[in-house]
């Protein structure tokens, strides 16, 4: 057995043995989207249902002729009318969610086509007051659309004069995977960059500080094994770690697009994220090979640490630059600048996009994975170099 | 055998170490007494092939330092004081064999290597069982298995009982003898006079980087005119001050 896999062995069955580790790097990732967004989705929820709950709507009207507009309002299932003596101080206290003010002789207005107004009151600060108002404007919108066809019928003109243009749109994915593509070429690289960047973290701080806090560093540079056997060993247990850290995100993540799929924004029935199987595996090898890089970074850091607090303090702008992830929301990669495809992690995040939406152009692949071994070689290289100083192995 | 040759090393514009010879015979015990900071650590690391000497060589059992660093430490054990480190999630067995694999050892032999070590510090009742609760005394007897598992013909002791009490600090005695009767070489560090004046054969009082003097016991005391290795110890080194 070669001392690099005697190590690897060792540091894998040690993490495994440690719940502290086994917690950060995989319970939590586990755990933590679907209680947070189970949280989302039912804030997501709470904040909409109310309006197709019978009586969910409570607001006051002031409509002494009983207009016809003010009759259809009222017959709204899910609106309840309330009294109130100043609708502007209920609205703002919240003990309304609007106020409707008709004016007399609004029917009569409409009758001989004159300006009618409606006073409307709602909170502006409130997405409650803010989502009845868009509520009540479209059942306006509507009365409006109608009082218009009936006034051009009374004058005998067609009502397609009010079309010119009418629309047809196409597109070549059908609607429901569309959106669900572009969720996912939204969401994946950003989370994958993050997962790669964060993962070896908990790992590394144990491999490397950890191991001098300890005191096993010195004993175990006395043994037969060369540095760069225990080297390799570190920054491929660090890296299995890593890989296991981000399934365990993922794996979370897939729970809650199930079970709040109203926190992502998708009610929509029949939405798929369905990746190719060839996207799928090339996703899966360029996040293993960014998960390298970090972990090979991470562990030349921590083994310049003095200490497991130390090592944590300087990791923590490491999960920052995984936050580069964020790039997802701007790029478009069907017409990207091929400068993308040469800034450190844009590429990354770039090239998975390309992946999600189907687009496989060898071109980009070639060259994102050329920067990818030059990066993994780069870190390596780095972290070889901190090994082999002795102001940094004996930085105690 | 050791046989080191003007050892020198130099951290920035700190010499650690000054030009040092010394030979230790195989079956001898040679103190390294000094204050903290007299570059006894300092020493030992670059014997243990830790760190690269700056100028100077030194030989264990006729390998090189410099040139063979791998094949000195196939020679050389090393046990440090303060902190045992041990892994505390692995258990006594497997962190004895994860350092007899990483010297290289074979299966059967690392194995049969282990069974004696089990029965010399009687450690049957716990060797299978996790470091993390053991007691100081119990761990300093996996930390000594654990630096003889490959079996070396030299020893090296940094300040092995710091931070011991008595019970732990008098296994690490025993077993500094027990290697001088195998014949082991040793060279062992230490601020305590009287515990270098109890184990070593000769002294080497190091202050500085630089070796003040050396020879046994009867000759410092000779040489000085004192009784004690306190007092000459410190004539020696306030004369440096």
């Amino acid at each position: 057995m070669s001392i690099t896999s005697i190590v690897y062995k060792k540091e894998l069955l040690d993490i495994f043995r440690d719940k502290k580790t086994l917690v950060a790097a995989i319970l939590i990732p586990f755990l933590l989207y679907p209680i947070m967004f189970g949280f989302m989705g039912k804030g997501i929820k709470g904040t909409t249902s109310f309006m197709e709950k019978e009586d969910g709507i409570e607001i006051a009207m002031i409509d002494n002729d009983d207009s016809e507009i003010g009759e259809i309002i009222k017959a709204q299932k899910n609106i309840k009318i309330k009294e109130s003596d100043n609708m502007l101080e209920d609205v703002k206290a919240g003990k309304l969610l609007l106020g409707i003010e008709i004016p007399q002789g609004f029917d009569e207005n409409i009758a001989t086509e004159q300006e009618a107004n409606i006073t409307i009151v709602f909170d502006n600060t409130s997405q409650k007051s803010n989502m009845v108002m868009s509520y009540i404007n479209e059942i306006i919108d509507q009365y409006s659309k109608d009082i218009v066809t009936r006034r051009l019928e009374n004058k005998k003109i067609d009502t397609n004069i009010l079309n010119p243009i009418n629309t047809v749109t196409k597109s070549p994915e059908k609607e429901e995977s569309g959106f669900g593509k572009l969720m996912l070429s939204l969401m994946l690289p950003m989370m994958l960059v993050i997962f790669a960047s964060s993962g070896p973290i908990a790992s590394a701080v144990d491999l490397g500080a950890g191991e001098k806090e300890r005191g096993t560093l010195e004993p175990l540079l006395t043994t037969q094994a060369s540095r760069m056997s225990l080297l390799w060993g570190k920054f491929l247990a660090i890296t299995t770690m890593g890989i296991i850290t981000s399934l365990a995100f993922i794996g979370g993540l897939a729970i809650s697009m199930k079970t709040s799929p109203e926190a992502f924004g998708y009610g929509v029935e029949g939405t798929t994220f369905a990746l190719e199987p060839k996207a799928l595996i090339i996703i899966a090898v360029i996040t293993i090979l960014l998960t390298m890089v970090f972990g090979a970074l991470a562990l030349a850091i921590s083994i310049y640490a003095r200490s497991f607090k130390e090592a944590q303090t300087y990791l923590t702008p490491l999960s920052f630059i995984g936050m580069i992830g964020f790039t997802s929301y701007f790029i478009e990669p069907k017409n990207m600048s091929t400068v993308f495809l040469h800034i450190p992690i844009v590429n990354t995040v770039a090239i998975i996009k390309e992946l999600t939406l189907g687009i496989f152009n060898i071109t980009h692949l070639a060259i994102v994975f050329i920067w990818m071994f030059i990066y993994i070689g780069l870190s390596i290289a780095f972290a070889r170099y901190m090994f082999s100083k002795e102001e940094v192995i004996f930085r105690t | 055998m050791i046989v080191v040759k003007g050892l020198s090393k130099k951290f920035k514009d700190v010499e650690a170490v000054k030009d040092i010879s010394f030979t230790v015979n195989d079956g001898e015990i040679v103190g390294l007494l000094g204050e903290n900071g007299a570059g006894k650590t300092t020493t030992l690391r670059m014997l243990a092939t830790m760190l690269k000497p700056t100028k100077g060589t030194a030989f264990i059992n006729d390998y090189s330092i410099i040139e063979e660093p791998q094949k000195v430490r196939k020679e050389i054990g090393i046990l440090f004081g303060g902190e045992v480190g041990l892994y505390d999630r692995l258990t006594a067995r497997e962190n004895i064999e994860y350092f007899g694999k990483l010297n290289s050892m074979d299966e059967k032999d690392m194995k049969d290597s282990i069974n004696e070590l089990i029965d010399k510090f009687q450690m049957e009742e716990y060797i299978d069982r996790r470091v993390g609760k053991f007691s100081r005394g119990m761990k300093q007897r996996v930390a000594i298995a654990r630096s003889i598992v490959h079996q070396p013909t030299v020893m090296l002791f940094d300040e092995p009982t710091t931070g011991l009490d008595v019970t732990a600090a008098k296994i690490v005695h025993d077993f500094i003898l027990q290697c001088r009767e195998e014949g082991k070489s040793i060279i062992f560090s230490s601020h305590s006079m009287q515990e270098v004046e109890r184990l070593s054969d000769r002294i080497i009082i190091i202050h500085k980087g630089s070796i003040m003097d050396e020879g046994t016991i009867d000759y410092f005391k000779k040489k000085y005119e004192k009784d004690n290795m306190e007092d000459i110890f410190i004539q020696l080194v306030g004369e440096k001050r």
